[in-house]
């Protein structure tokens, strides 16, 4: 982690220098090595406060709408993370042109709420970005666990047990959205929810109105929702949300053959159709 | 008192709510719990509104759309099959019981189809009861 | 008074308090320790740094039902929620938490118009504070001159002993309740003075420390200052902070109808959001997150000050351990009191 560090570092200093890029989205230091933040560096001096370490988990794509059209961003991205970026790039919020993407290619990455690895369990199971202009590090190699191994005992349990799960779960919601914010495809100006008109949920959270938030931003994600995970991970209180976008997520591959993120030319899975589709999915 | 579900449809203008139309006109009958409303083509339909429509205490929701391959505006219904069936794999996993929620293909001309599956729609609900679970307002009526 | 009961009969202690008034009390779940109004003894827990949440749910929930309505053909029926005058108790209240009752005080009871559901939940509970033990590195509570062991503001005092939980009456409604609770002991003479060591002791636990010396004239004078962008970088714009805050107080009073049947509340609001400031005609006078960041840092530490006298901040923590960007307001103000 700390060559990554080094070439990181490198690689910002270089990209501001020539003035390649305007602003370089990685991580900086926090209050403590633990708590690692996202950083944006906008000169050479700023990228001597860069870090990489394993608690650096927060998905950088989410910065990327924060600036105007047209401006030069490169950015650190691992695995999920770059992901996004292909999301972002399909749905054509940014142009390739303007992104010089820094890939790394992530192992050993911990939750610092936790201090617990990361893992399939929690994220995709690509630790190596899918697109990169420069890549950091050596690519690396997990043992290959599906990433929806840990959906097994939710889909193993009776409806009416997953509802008392589920129930349970997002009574707790709060309605901070933390979890919309961490996402980077949750870049709605207004999002449905902030909407008086419709009103599509009560502000207040009840059980009702938190389902109707979270299931409809589970709909929305359908298709585009690359598994980084920072969704649970911003929640306050650790209600595990990662586990049902999973569950979209494979549903989607399963029933249009595709998988978020891949490739810059895919078209996201619902904004498009394929006359084949069967009617099963329906089922 | 028996219970009556509440049942909402939604029907797309040019297949299933004109087939609905001649279910009418050729004196078919039907159970009333169905309260149709028209979309001018399946893939309008938002899933937020099937969300909705049991939050708000909707016992069964059907919709209805042209036969793939036939959509009025030539793709939308193909749309809307993948956007429905997401929907349902998402009320199957939050466990608000996937089989309150049907999509049938029903074209203008199938007026008897279109009766005979409300009919059974509204038996299967009728047997499944009231949605209760994601229904928690469901004590307040007009 | 000094009394005590052991740690194996805390659920004791609070079926005894639960007959005096509603009891509001740590509870963990897998969402962490948070007060909860408690239905059943066993529920509380007293083994936790602090909660999550802090305890300002008590007097100011996050709903608070107001008017229950019904419209009908010949016109609305409304009745106002009759307000709350139930005794409460509520049990393990850190210092820095029961400061920030204080703080709030002077916003929803102090002179003009008084809040009356801030005041009546106020006047009717009895606060049971908890002394800490140690200290976490994002705690700042040292900068407000709260002890870690100051009994200041509650009225009923305790402290976690070897074997037992030692708790002593500070006010009088205090006396008074412990008093009446015959479950619990008197303290020995050895415990009094184990009681007064970590009281006095409560020094050697300081937190790191704020210069807050001038803080509303130098916020005010930097309003313009670009630093507030780099600042507001990393931030999400969630509500996670103004959420676990205990001097957060921004609300929103929304109708929510349904069926002609519906119910007026006060529910939580955050500056963070981005539709805090949003106005019917469309603008929004704060669209950027550094206006809003920039704004959050000003309430607490400038206008707050200016209007009350007071920081609206106790140094909890709790904003730095649950921001999911781990954004630390200790940084974010010393970073705009060091600007030029």
């Amino acid at each position: 982690m700390k060559r990554i560090e080094a070439r990181l570092k490198e690689e910002a200093k270089r990209l501001l220098e020539n003035g390649e890029v305007e602003v370089v989205l990685a991580y900086g230091k926090g209050y403590d090595d633990r708590h690692p933040m996202p950083y944006a560096a906008k000169t050479v001096t700023d990228t001597e406060r860069i870090v990489f370490n394993e608690y650096c988990t927060h998905n950088m794509a989410r910065y990327l709408m924060d600036y105007p059209p047209g401006t030069r961003i490169a950015i650190a991205v691992k695995g999920c993370d770059s992901r996004a970026v292909v999301v972002l790039l399909q749905e054509e919020k940014i142009k390739r042109e303007d992104l010089v993407i820094l890939g790394i290619p992530a192992a050993g990455m911990r939750d610092a709420k936790t201090d617990q690895p990361i893992d399939a369990s929690t994220t995709c199971d690509m630790p190596n970005p899918v697109l990169y202009d420069i890549l950091l590090g050596d690519e690396v190699t997990v043992p290959g666990t599906s990433p929806y191994k840990i959906l097994e005992e939710l889909e193993g349990m009776d409806g009416k047990d997953r509802w008392a799960f589920w129930s349970g779960e997002l009574s707790r919601c709060i309605r901070c959205y933390a979890c919309r914010n961490a996402c980077p495809m949750c870049y709605c100006d207004p999002c449905f929810v902030d909407q008086a008109e419709p009103r599509w949920a009560d502000k207040s959270p009840s059980l009702e109105s938190n389902l109707m938030f979270h299931l409809t931003r589970f709909y929305h994600l359908a298709g585009r929702c690359i598994d980084c995970g920072e969704c649970s991970r911003a929640c306050p209180m650790n209600i595990p949300l990662h586990l049902f976008h999973k569950k979209v997520a494979k549903e989607c591959e399963a029933m249009f053959d595709q998988a978020a993120g891949m490739s810059v030319d895919d078209k996201p899975a619902m904004v498009d159709f394929r006359v084949e589709d069967s009617d099963e999915i329906l089922l | 008192m028996e219970f009556e579900p509440k049942i909402l449809g939604i029907a797309c203008n040019w297949c299933t709510y004109t087939g609905a139309d001649l279910a009418g006109t050729t004196r078919i009958q039907y159970p009333h719990n169905i309260r149709v409303a028209r979309v001018m083509c399946s893939s309008r339909i938002n899933p937020s509104f099937i969300f909705r429509a049991f939050e708000l205490g909707a016992d069964g929701v059907l919709v209805g759309g042209c036969h793939p391959g036939d959509c009025h505006y030539s793709t939308g219904n193909y749309y809307a099959r993948r956007k429905l069936a997401v929907t349902k794999k998402i009320l199957e996993f939050a466990g608000l019981e996937p089989e309150r929620f049907r999509v049938e293909w029903i074209s203008a001309s199938e007026g008897i189809r279109y009766a005979d599956i409300v009919k059974e729609f509204t038996e299967e609900i009728r047997a499944l009861g009231p949605q209760t679970r994601f229904a928690v307002r469901r004590d307040i009526e007009a | 008074m000094l009394r005590k009961i052991g740690f194996e009969r805390t659920s004791e202690l609070v079926s005894a308090l639960m007959e005096k008034g509603e009891v509001f009390a740590p509870v963990a779940n897998s969402a962490g320790v948070n007060f909860q109004k408690i239905q059943e003894p066993g529920d509380v827990t007293l083994d936790f740094y602090n909660t999550l949440q802090s305890p300002k749910s008590v007097f100011f929930p996050q709903t608070d039902d107001m008017v229950r309505y019904r419209l009908t053909h010949e016109g609305t029926e409304a009745e106002e929620v009759p307000l709350d005058f139930e005794p409460r108790i509520v049990l393990g209240v850190r210092p820095c938490d029961v400061r920030s009752f204080e703080v709030m005080d002077r916003l929803f009871s102090g002179g003009g118009i008084v809040d009356p559901y801030w005041e009546n939940r106020r006047k009717s509970t009895t606060i049971i504070g908890y002394a800490f033990d140690k200290v976490d590195p994002a705690d700042f509570y040292s900068t407000f001159g709260i002890g870690a062991a100051d009994p200041t503001g509650s009225d009923i005092f305790m402290v976690k002993g070897e074997s037992a939980f030692l708790l002593k009456g500070i006010t009088e409604k205090g006396e008074e309740v412990l008093g009446s609770i015959d479950l619990i002991e008197d303290a020995s003479a050895k415990d009094k003075e184990y009681f007064e060591e970590r009281l006095a002791g409560a020094s050697l636990l300081e937190t790191r420390t704020l210069a807050t010396e001038g803080t509303a004239e130098k916020l005010e004078a930097v309003f313009e200052n670009p630093y507030w962008v780099g600042a507001a970088a990393p931030c999400l714009n969630c509500g996670v902070c103004t959420f676990v805050c205990p001097t957060c107080h921004c609300f929103d009073i929304q109708d929510e109808t349904l069926f002609g049947k519906g119910v007026r509340r006060r529910i939580w609001d955050s500056c963070m959001f981005t539709d805090f400031t949003l106005h019917t005609s469309g603008h929004n006078p704060r669209t950027k997150k550094s206006q809003r960041l920039r704004q959050r840092i000003n309430h607490k530490f400038s206008y707050y000050v200016t209007n009350f006298d007071v920081i609206s901040c106790v140094g909890c923590g709790r904003c730095i351990r649950s921001c999911p960007v781990h954004i630390d307001i200790v940084a974010v103000v010393e970073g705009a009191m060091a600007l030029p």
